[in-house]
């Protein structure tokens, strides 16, 4: 456990976790439209006759730049407790998400994670292993506080006493 | 340093207003109340045998707007009836699925046939979204798709 508090070990895992979310959004801010239509797939929040599009399509150009925002954040450390909060926040989303397709019998073709062109990954039980891998850095960064400097310093001998 | 779940709301907060104001000034973003499927400007989506074929594969529900006579004649597989000259009855039968749809494709006779174009748009008046398949059925039978019989899809 004296492994998970060390601050490189959180500001590795940071720019690591931070990379991964930046990449995912990139694609989904350059091609809105692809990746609405994955929303869709997924069937959670529509369109539906209820719902209608707005939902789905606010969503859809929010969640990349939310991705976006937390990875930034995480890279170069500035609220990175918190950046990896909201990424374990997303995480648990899309784990539902892919978890209720699954259920659902709805073949997402396409899981919309990182990439919105017809090659992407498939929603399966790969994808569920790895956004729970995912999950666990996320968690470590958020929920195990990094020994700070000074607590470094004390667990090396003490000097020996002046006078 | 303590965790300040304020700071996560402030994180996806900010990165909504920033997902929105991209989506509205950054020059290629969605209308948020529009349908995802169909480009901007453009009234109605048509689409060619080929794509309608790979949609086919993925489960899309194909509507086929001739006559039953000749759907019972042959038909794309899968495809349900959905005459233009008998819309609002077959309608009602059809509407639950279709408001669960995403992905529909309605063809006619091909060549000039408008009964597609009418029924999406009477399809389009009711709130549901639909391609036409460019050409219809001759389109389809020339590519070499696979055809059904009878009057079960």
């Amino acid at each position: 456990m004296k492994a998970l508090r060390h601050p490189a070990l959180h500001w590795l895992l940071g720019i690591g976790l931070g990379a991964v979310f930046v990449y995912a959004s990139i694609d989904k801010i350059e091609q809105p439209r692809e990746f609405a239509r994955i929303v869709y797939h997924y069937r959670l929040i529509g369109p539906s006759a209820s719902l209608g599009f707005v939902p789905a399509n606010a969503f859809s150009v929010a969640l990349p730049w939310i991705e976006a925002l937390t990875g930034l954040l995480l890279i170069v450390g500035v609220w990175r407790r918190e950046a990896a909060l909201t990424a374990g926040l997303l995480l648990v989303m899309f784990l539902v998400a892919v978890a209720w397709a699954l259920a659902h019998g709805i073949d997402v073709e396409n899981c919309g994670c990182f990439s919105v062109s017809g090659e992407g990954r498939s929603a399966g039980l790969k994808l569920i292993l790895q956004d729970l891998g995912l999950l666990a850095v996320a968690t470590v960064v958020a929920f195990v506080s990094p020994r700070a400097r000074e607590a470094l310093l004390e667990t090396a001998p003490a000097p020996a006493p002046q006078g | 340093m303590s965790l300040r779940p304020w700071r996560v709301a402030a994180i996806v907060v900010a990165g909504t207003v920033l997902g929105l104001a991209w989506n509205a000034f950054g020059g290629r973003g969605i209308a948020l109340s529009g349908n995802a499927y169909i480009k901007p400007g453009e009234d109605v989506v048509e689409i060619d045998a080929g794509e309608a074929k790979k949609r086919l594969d993925k489960g899309a529900l194909f509507l086929d707007a001739r006559p039953v006579a000749f759907y019972e004649m042959g038909h794309i597989p899968g495809a349900l009836p959905l005459p233009e000259d008998d819309f609002d009855r077959a309608f009602a039968g059809l509407e639950p699925r279709l408001r669960n749809t995403l992905d529909i494709v309605v063809y006619c006779s091909g060549y000039g046939c408008e009964a597609s174009h009418i029924v999406a748009r009477q399809l389009r008046e009711k709130g549901v979204h639909a391609a036409i398949l460019h050409e219809g059925w001759p389109a389809w039978t020339d590519a070499g798709y696979p055809t059904k019989e009878g009057k079960q899809p």
